[in-house]
């Protein structure tokens, strides 16, 4: 057996590994969002209580009825967690899509026409990108004031500078493609050869892109409650944090199921979208 | 990631400055609330119609806002931002007061996640579809995935409150009178939990990015033939790869001191640290118009000659560019 | 610690362990000084002293007490009190040998009240005398022991930067005021009951109509830079109030003074425009005075530099100052009613409530000087040695509404809201018990102008009746009562970073849902809500709200003659009429009471008023939440409570003896 051929067979193997870690990490953040997910859906079979009702006394103890205790004026606060994924999925999901709505359609305009138009747009985004973005996170979350649909509102207006650069990209070197070219030069209407032929394509990028976002929007929704910019009546992971930072629970020994879970909760949500945007960017770019 | 610094840059950077600065003048004065309690109390209410008007022109909130717009265009040139709205003291004290701290904390988490990020970041690549590898790339893809308030509230319930090892907040034991190497020990252990937090959370970045470029290196047809030549490991990953792949690991980093400012706002409020990011969100709760306009400043100020330095970096560290 | 003082049944096996704790505190400083030896040779002699009288005690006591329910209750006690010794003093020797002794003397008395079963009223009365005495050598010992422990330095913690504390730049009401009066004094002071008391002033007179206020002042008071004190210095004072009003506290303290008429170096005369009672507190208390040497010619006070610190009489000087971090203070040896019993005060600042009782349970600070949350009291009163001071403040929790406009212009349904609140339920809920049930008439029970007939009342049932004989049915059947064919469906704003008042108002929610009236909480910026509150901070701008959670701080409450702003009507003088509310019997009222010349004759309008708010509720007032502030004990616990405003204030640092 020749060095060659045993370098050869490593070569191999490592192929084999590289695709293994992406598949790996899609089908764990696959799992993770999936379990979290049904959590949602079916939260209000799950739970055991109504999380917006008074059960028990406040500030009580995990127990049998209550696995987690219970909260600042007596709610349970197992169920305000099942509950929470509800507000805390559909925030970073909901916010994403914006984000994607925004980015993908900059990103194709700016692409399909990089002259004027386009590198005007590109200046926008890199201002956008330069601008300070927590400050800003928070007057546009003081300015706009709470609810649900704002803390969407802001964290999609922010996070959509990203998937529009990378769109954008793909678009540029799309638009010299033979079949678009074709395209133009019978004379097909810009609007045509776009939603035929480059929107399609940017496809599986967006989607990439989306599930990033998505990811950052959970932690950014979590950072925005903490920060008393949410809407505190909202059961969302974020805002059980603001409650528990509120009424003291990091010093108490109610940190332990208070503060520890919807932490985790928020880390696994926001990991599981992570895993699944890392294994589709390695299928989108082999080459690495 | 090519980068280079021409006209068009330049005239970029004119117009992110333009952007920013309106930003920085409007947003504050978009948000709900009156700043007018903060200047002159709660009593506020029993002030009568004409000692309002005085207050509100001694501020200089009586003029149309396009007066004010103007005014602060010349507070940037001349460096006088005025006084505090809420402590009356003015606001350059204020800003170099803070700014020590911030690069400080931001200073020491930059080099820590750098180093930490560089070193794992190559073992990884190095290593890649190893069991190591993919420890390492979970590990960090979890790390990033941790609310930073979070980190840091669970720091400080640990290290300082159950275990009392070290300071939950300040970045000086006040009006402690220590000098000399005591002084240094103590604002050393004052900064330790916020450089952990923010080195934590500035890890990933950095990791990822010197993966991503050192696979790419590695796979780069000039690295094949040396390894395939059989020459050494060693002389691979530092004669040819380390060289490549660090141009952008350092356009990174210098990106990420820019924004590392703006980073700082929640570390520093739930370490009570007395940074600038701190001052921001003080500034932005009690609606301080004049500081918020100056420390929004600092930041864009940051990133601009952050990416600007990268700017100036890139050439000269990328082989690449530096043979074409 | 507090709990154990509320047992008189555990009085001596208090003393004995308070005396052991003391002995093993003196024992445990690493300073090798003869005061502090001498000091624990005097605490230990003591001690034995103590606990000769405590035996007497317990024997006497012994005898008294033969029934067994009083013995299961010293158990109770003994158990309770091993527990909290234990929990804070692990490792003690000292204090666990005192404990071993009390418990040793306990059993004995158990032993011999088994054997002796008759009680004797002498024997109770010799128990007491020798808890008395037991008690005074305490006390002797821990004086003893603090003027041993050399300085006293206190660390505190606020929650917000203050600024540099003159009187045009501290921040806000409460503690910024408290601190800046720590360096500044008035006229008169508040005494621990909340009533003002002569201080720079030595006599204070008013005339017949209550016009004119005159006093004389304390000579050889001197300003820290040494200069002397005199009434030119008042009256300047008073001047450069009412010209620059950007201290509006102040500015509105003198509205209506005409003239300081200055007749000696030390006596002069207010001359106020109309009658005015209430006077001393208003603006005697209130308004600090400053020098005239050093303010002549600042043109913008809140700018001016003024140097390295603020020249006051106060007990204490500002020496340094972090912005954004800390505050040092030294005491004033020269103070004129004495030198004070802290000599140095540290403040300093944190973020946040969070952060300031991470720092107290580190040992960080000494002493919060801001209220502690309510589930924060259990938990830090457990921890030794920090203790907490609890008294009634007169700060509010309240519902507002626009009672202008329909439906809350119909007195109905504001009784109904006010019938359909359980303040006792939210008492308990959300304050867990440490609030006070408000007075439907706002005067809170402890205030002497309180009238006792205000009782609140929760009657869902008739809050029910009163809608439906007002005609405010539910027609369309869908749980929601109607008025004027349009839902009773109102938004509550408040306040979200306030997180009680969120609370308060997610409870009001469950409560008007009980009567058919639906609401939902709408939590904003406090920005947004002042401004749907009280637009511009200027009543005459109306209100952009139908149902607010609303609270006023301490001094609106504090000073009774306050009172008409709040419900005059707003041409009438109601500069804090939030709601619209307008009466004509009140408006009389209001008129009358400022110019009423008797204390009498004030307190007679204030319980007719009271018993108006509570008739026609121009807001509903919930509950007033309870002060609780936390100390370490082991560092400095005289802190003196004056009621309604708190700890934190000079008399807390100084020796008893120069207090009011």
């Amino acid at each position: 057996m020749t060095v060659a051929d045993s370098r050869e067979r490593a070569a191999r193997r490592t192929a084999r590994r590289r695709s293994r870690i992406p598949t790996l990490f899609g089908l764990a953040g696959g799992l993770i969002v999936g379990i979290l997910v049904c959590g949602a859906v079916f939260a209000p079979w799950l739970a055991p209580y109504d999380p917006t009702e008074r059960v028990a006394r406040p500030f009580l103890f995990p127990s049998s009825e209550h696995l987690l205790g219970t909260n600042d004026i007596g709610q349970d606060l197992l169920s305000e967690m099942i509950f929470g994924a509800r507000v805390s999925l559909t925030i970073g999901i909901v916010a994403a899509a914006v984000a994607l709505l925004i980015g993908t359609t900059v990103g194709v305009v700016a692409g399909y026409y990089p002259k004027r138009l386009g590198s005007a747009m590109m200046r926008g985004v890199d201002v956008i990108l330069i601008l300070p973005f927590l400050p800003l996170l928070i007057v546009l979350a003081a300015y706009l004031g709470r609810s649900l649909l704002n803390t969407i509102l802001v964290i999609g207006v922010l996070i959509w500078a990203e998937p529009a650069r990378i769109i954008r990209s793909q678009v540029l070197s799309l638009r010299s493609r033979e079949y678009v070219l074709a395209a133009r030069s019978m004379g097909a209407p810009d609007r045509w050869t776009i939603l035929r032929h480059i929107v399609p394509r940017t496809g599986l990028l967006a989607t990439g892109s989306f599930v990033r976002a998505v990811s950052n929007a959970i932690l950014l929704e979590a950072a925005l409650s903490f920060l008393g910019l949410g809407d505190p009546i909202q059961k969302s992971w974020g805002s059980t944090l603001f409650w528990a930072q509120s009424r003291g629970a990091f010093l108490t020994p109610a940190w332990k199921w208070w503060v520890l879970p919807p932490g985790l909760l928020i880390m696994l949500a926001s990991l599981g979208f992570a895993l699944i945007a890392f294994s589709l960017e390695e299928r989108i770019n082999p080459r690495l | 990631m090519r980068r280079r610094l021409d006209v068009r840059r330049l005239t970029q950077y004119g117009v992110v400055v333009v952007v920013a600065v309106t930003l920085n003048f409007l947003l504050p004065r978009l948000m709900p609330g009156n700043p007018l309690v903060l200047i002159a109390g709660v009593d506020v209410g029993l002030l009568s119609p004409d000692e309002r008007a005085e207050i509100v022109a001694r501020v200089g909130l009586d003029v149309p806002l396009w007066k004010q717009y103007l005014r602060y265009w010349g507070d940037i040139f001349t460096g006088d931002f005025g006084y505090s709205f809420r402590s009356s003291r003015p606001i350059v004290d204020m800003i170099w007061d803070r700014l020590p701290w911030t690069l400080l904390i931001t200073g020491l988490s930059l080099i820590v996640s750098a180093v930490a990020g560089v070193i794992l970041g190559a073992i990884s690549a190095w290593r890649r579809g190893t069991k190591t590898d993919l420890g390492m790339l979970s590990g960090m893809i979890s790390i990033e995935s941790l609310p930073s308030f979070w980190l840091g509230m669970l720091l400080i319930s640990i290290f300082a409150v159950q275990w009392g090892l070290l300071p939950s907040s300040h970045a000086v034991t006040p009006a402690s009178g220590l000098a000399g190497w005591a002084h240094m020990w103590d604002i050393v252990s004052h900064a330790i939990l916020p450089v952990v937090t923010l080195s934590i959370l500035a890890t990933p970045g950095v990791y990822m990015t010197m993966r991503y470029s050192m696979l790419e290196t590695l796979g780069e047809d000039y690295i094949r033939t040396a390894r395939a030549k059989g020459a050494g490991e060693r002389r691979v990953l530092f004669g040819h790869v380390a060289r490549n792949t660090i141009a952008p690991v350092v356009t990174v980093l210098a990106l990420r001191i820019g924004f590392a400012f703006g980073g700082t706002v929640i570390v520093e409020t739930v370490f009570t640290y007395p940074g600038l990011g701190r001052l921001v969100f003080e500034a932005v709760s009690g609606r301080d118009y004049p500081v918020m306009q100056a420390a929004f400043l600092v930041f864009t100020a940051a990133v601009l000659v952050a990416n600007l330095a990268a700017d100036l970096l890139y050439p000269l560290i990328d082989p690449r560019t530096r043979t074409s | 610690m507090t709990t154990m003082r509320r047992f008189a049944s555990s009085k001596a096996l208090t003393l004995v362990l308070m005396l052991g704790l003391m002995a093993a505190a003196c024992g445990g400083e690493d300073t090798s000084s003869e005061e502090v030896s001498a000091a624990q040779a005097q605490a230990a002699t003591a001690q034995s002293e103590a606990a000769a009288a405590q035996s007497e005690a317990e024997s006497a006591q012994a005898e008294a007490e033969a029934a067994a329910s009083a013995l299961a209750q010293a158990q109770a006690d003994l158990e309770a009190a091993q527990a909290a010794a234990s929990a804070a003093m692990e490792g003690d020797e000292a204090s666990q040998s005192a404990l071993a002794d009390a418990q040793a003397a306990l059993e004995e008395a158990e032993q011999r009240a088994a054997a002796t079963a008759e009680a004797s009223e002498e024997a109770v009365a010799a128990a007491e005398s020798a808890l008395a005495e037991a008690e005074q050598m305490l006390d002797e010992a821990m004086m003893e022991q603090e003027a041993a422990a050399g300085p006293v330095t206190v660390r505190a913690a606020i929650t917000g930067d203050e600024a540099t504390l003159n009187p045009y730049t501290y921040i806000s009401g409460f503690p910024g005021w408290n601190l800046l009066m720590l360096q500044y004094d008035s006229l008169m002071q508040l005494d621990a009951a909340g009533i003002p008391q002569p201080w720079l002033a030595d006599t204070v007179s008013v005339n017949a109509d209550l016009t004119e206020y005159s006093f004389t002042m304390v000579e050889g008071v001197t300003w820290h830079d040494g200069q002397p004190l005199t009434a030119h210095d008042v009256d300047f004072s008073v001047d450069y109030y009412i010209n620059n009003v950007e201290a509006s506290r102040f500015a509105r303290d003198l509205r209506g003074v005409e003239d300081l008429v200055v007749t000696g170096d030390y006596s002069a005369t207010f001359v106020l425009g109309s009658p005015k009672a209430g006077f001393e507190l208003a603006a005697l208390a209130d308004i600090p005075i400053i020098p005239r040497h050093v303010w002549e010619g600042v043109e913008v006070p809140s700018e001016h530099d003024f140097g390295a610190t603020n020249i006051g009489t106060g007990p204490y000087k500002l020496v340094e100052y972090v912005e954004g971090q800390s505050y040092r203070f030294e005491a004033n040896p020269d103070y004129f009613r004495g030198a004070p019993a802290v000599e140095e005060l540290v403040v300093i600042v944190f973020a946040d409530d969070a952060g300031a009782q991470a720092a107290i349970r580190t040992g960080e600070v000494d002493v919060i000087f801001e209220r502690i949350p309510p589930e924060q009291i259990p938990l830090l009163d457990a921890q030794d040695p920090l203790d907490i001071a609890l008294g009634p403040e007169f700060t509010t929790q309240m519902i507002n509404y626009d009672a202008s406009k329909r439906p809350f212009d119909d007195v109905a349904v504001r009784q109904a809201i006010n019938l359909a609140m359980d303040r006792q339920d939210i008492v308990d809920t959300v304050f867990l018990g440490a609030a006070t049930v408000g007075s439907p008439g706002w005067i809170h029970p402890e205030h002497r102008s309180y009238n006792p007939s205000m009782i609140p009342v929760y009657d869902p049932a008739a809050a029910n009746a009163l809608l439906d004989a007002a005609g405010y049915v539910d027609g369309d059947g869908d749980g929601v009562r109607e008025f004027d064919g349009q839902p009773m469906s109102f938004e509550i704003i408040t306040n979200a970073p306030d997180s009680l008042r969120l609370r308060i108002a997610e409870l009001t929610v469950e409560m008007l849902a009980a009567i058919g009236i639906e609401t939902s909480v709408a939590a904003v910026e406090t920005g947004t809500w002042e401004q749907a509150v009280w637009p511009e901070f200027n009543v005459n701008n109306g209100r952009n709200y139908d149902i607010a959670m609303w609270g006023w701080s301490a001094p609106v409450q504090a000073d009774p003659l306050r009172l008409p702003q709040l419900v005059a009507s707003i041409p009438m003088g109601g500069f804090l009429n939030l709601t619209g509310y307008a009466s004509a019997e009140m408006d009389a009222l209001s008129a009358a009471l400022p110019v009423e010349s008797t204390e009498a004759g004030r307190i007679a309008i204030l319980l007719r008023m009271q018993e108006i708010i509570a008739e026609e509720l121009p807001f509903v007032l919930l509950l007033y939440p309870d002060g609780a502030y936390v100390y370490d004990s082991s560092v400095y616990s005289d802190w003196e409570f004056i009621a309604g405003q708190g700890i934190v204030s000079k008399l807390s640092l100084l020796p008893p003896s120069a207090r009011p």
